[in-house]
């Protein structure tokens, strides 16, 4: 396989992978958010690697703002 | 003029715009805010949400909400619901508005003055604006506003929203207040939620203290309503009118769903070429453009309809259509409102589903959705027209061409399958109803109006911004997936066959005979339904895939298909797999339309479903009988 087809299949698995996640992340948001978590902790667990646990992190979705809808700036 | 601290100029100041349906709401929003309005959904309904934000002349900006119309705080709608909630602040998610600008139509306000007095009970600071001003002194209707101003204890300003300098006396009444926000200065002092009487005293009490009114309707209205409402005359009258907006939407789309077409085609070609031959430029070309070029391809109907329900909704026919149809459309479970979604149906489901936005009773929105999809679509015709080519012979029966026959035959077939289906979904509500069953359809009739072509032209782009937004997203990811499944994994070395069989898809497609074999389908049907599933105008190129037959387009592709299958298939078969594309429930678009617009994966998989259920029997049973009957 030359280089030119290898990259050819590295942008449609990217495209594949990218339509899969706005599916999930679109439709299924739950369902994914569980998902992100269920990866990210195993791998932030202590005595994992830095760059494992950096990774955990980046998988794990951001934390759900408790109480507040977000929608305005009386919060304070 | 009192200094306004910066903290407060900082956050914008919070009005809600609250009244009646065809009170001239939108159109003040829209006088207001001009273009700068964002168009979303509350969270968890499929009820619009329009925000928008001006700047006042002290600096200080405005964000303005466009409340559902609403005839009162007793909800009996869904409408009604979130525009209570959302004053009360009690809507999860939004804020609290700090003003609420009531708008009442001045030609109307027996009915607009009792929402008025509700609204006043909450205690909120509140502007009344009395609107269409204009029309109202053209009727002789004289309207006592400071009096009406002291009798409510709230500012009183008049505004004519269809005019360019309509809402100054709104806006100066908005600056004031912000400044110096007080609540009502008086209360009726009675619980007017439970005390509707009391309201409807009040409000007389208040008519008869501010307003002379010559007449209750207008001249013009009752002539127009004399034989636009006649049993008979206005039947007719709606006839013609759909006859317009049905050829606008087939005829006038038309060329312009030709340019799309060769301008995607185009694209296709100019990156086909720009790009060396691979998987990467199969993706772009077969996947991408002509992905999406399928999308926006039905842009121009959804616009040419949404024109049409919109003019029609301002100028105040729309509710008179339905209440025109409601006794017939209700007789099968529907709605009169239901009758304009099943119309555009025919050109395609998914503006006829958004269409459904009008319908204001939820239950009926929800039915007319599901019956959406068994009206015949344009998407089907390709289809019918290579079965039908290549199975009935083409003669006269009597004046008529039997091909013809059977194309109106299918059709027919559809709208009394969706009849029917309605009538059993009205049935089960009954008796799972716990609110004593069916809703009475309760109309106000509006005064006849001539549309705002500003209004008109800010509506179409909310739906084509809308449309793109809502379906583009989703049917580009699907149809990068479902260009993988077709491509993926490759035909190998030394394959005969064509690369499609070789496909995810076409191991899909093998695997589902067993499901399909009593239908009479061969595993080439099989594989043709899958990329059916993108868009079913696709199954008669992707059955020309399968049979090897390559065409420069569509028609093409049928003619050189005919012969073949003809020559393949049996009578049954060919039936059968007309009767399956009466029902099929085989298009993503529609799919991800219904599970946009009810907000529910249930009802978009109760509706594929029961799609699926109906084609597969109607189909099953079809085969059968034209077997026993020698069609094998």
């Amino acid at each position: 396989m030359d280089a030119s087809l290898a990259l050819q299949y590295l942008v449609i698995a990217i495209a594949v992978i990218a339509s899969i996640g706005f599916i999930a992340n679109n439709k299924f948001p739950n369902a994914t958010r569980k998902l992100r978590v269920a990866l990210a902790v195993p791998l932030v667990r202590e005595g994992r690697p830095s760059w494992l646990r950096a990774i955990g992190r980046k998988i794990a979705p951001p934390p759900k703002a408790s109480g507040t809808c977000g929608s305005c700036d009386k919060c304070g | 003029m009192s200094a306004v601290p910066a903290d407060s100029m900082r956050a914008p100041l919070r009005l809600a715009l609250a009244g009646n349906p065809n009170c001239g709401k939108t159109a003040l929003f829209n006088r207001l805010t001009g273009s700068r309005q964002k168009v979303a959904n509350y969270a968890g309904v499929t009820v619009e949400r329009k925000e928008g934000r001006f700047n006042g002349s002290d600096g200080r900006v405005y964000a303005v909400l466009d409340l559902p119309g609403a005839y009162s705080l007793n909800a009996a709608s869904l409408d009604e619901a979130v525009t209570r909630d959302v004053i009360r602040g009690f809507y999860p998610g939004e804020a609290e508005p700090d003003v609420i600008v009531c708008v009442a139509d001045a030609t109307n306000l027996r009915l607009h003055l009792r929402f008025a007095l509700e609204l006043r009970e909450i205690g909120k600071p509140m502007i009344l604006a009395v609107n269409m001003m204009d029309a109202a002194r053209r009727r002789g209707i004289a309207i006592d506003l400071p009096k009406l101003q002291e009798e409510l204890g709230i500012p009183v300003v008049e505004t004519v929203a269809v005019q360019r300098h309509g809402a100054a006396a709104l806006i100066d009444a908005i600056e004031s207040m912000g400044r110096h926000m007080a609540p009502p200065a008086k209360s009726l002092g009675v619980d007017i939620a439970h005390d509707a009487d009391e309201l409807h005293e009040r409000t007389r009490a208040l008519l008869a203290a501010t307003v002379t009114m010559p007449t209750r309707t207008a001249k013009i209205d009752d002539a127009l309503d004399r034989w636009l409402l006649h049993p008979v005359v206005g039947l007719l009258a709606l006839a013609v009118v759909m006859f317009l907006i049905f050829q606008a939407v087939y005829a006038w789309a038309a060329p312009l769903m030709d340019g799309i077409d060769a301008a995607t085609e185009w694209l296709g070609a100019a990156v086909g070429e720009a790009l060396p031959e691979g998987p990467l430029n199969s993706l772009l070309v077969d996947g991408v453009i002509a992905g999406l070029g399928g999308v926006i391809v039905f842009l121009p109907q959804i616009l040419i309809l949404f024109f049409f329900i919109l003019a029609l909704e301002e100028s105040g026919y729309l509710p008179r259509a339905a209440f025109l149809l409601d006794r017939m459309m209700a007789g099968a479970g529907l709605s009169g409102r239901s009758f304009i979604p099943l119309l555009s149906s025919f050109a395609c489901a998914i503006p006829g589903i958004m269409a459904t936005r009008s319908i204001q009773d939820p239950r009926d929105r929800i039915a007319t959705i599901m019956v959406a999809p068994l009206m015949t679509c344009s998407a089907r015709l390709p289809v019918y027209a290579l079965l039908i080519g290549a199975f009935v012979p083409e003669r006269e029966v009597g004046p008529f061409n039997q091909q013809g026959l059977v194309l109106f035959g299918l059709y027919i077939a559809g709208i009394l399958s969706a009849l029917v289906v309605s009538f059993v979904m009205k049935k089960w509500r009954r008796l799972r109803a716990t609110d004593g069953g069916e809703h009475a359809l309760l109309l106000e009739l509006p005064s006849y109006r001539l549309p705002n072509p500003r209004d008109v032209l800010i509506g179409l782009w909310e739906r084509a911004v809308i449309f793109l937004k809502r379906v583009g997203g989703i049917i580009l990811a699907l149809t990068i997936l479902l260009w993988f499944l077709l491509s993926f994994p490759g035909a190998p070395e030394g394959a005969t066959g064509p690369a499609i069989d070789y496909s995810f898809a076409g191991r899909i497609g093998h695997a589902l005979a067993f499901l399909f074999a009593p239908l009479g389908f061969n595993w080439q049907i099989c594989i043709a339904l899958i990329p059916g599933l993108a868009a079913r105008e696709v199954a008669v190129a992707s059955l020309a895939t399968v049979y090897a037959v390559a065409g420069v387009d569509d028609d093409a592709s049928a003619q050189a298909l005919a012969p073949l299958i003809a020559d393949g298939w049996s009578l049954a078969t060919a039936l059968s797999l007309l009767v399956w594309y009466i029902y099929a429930p085989m298009c993503i678009a529609t799919l991800a339309t219904i599970k946009r617009e009810t907000g529910s994966w249930k009802r978009m998989a109760g509706v594929a479903g029961y799609l699926f259920a109906l084609a597969w029997l109607a189909s099953f049973v079809t085969y059968r009988v034209a077997l026993a009957l020698g069609a094998g």
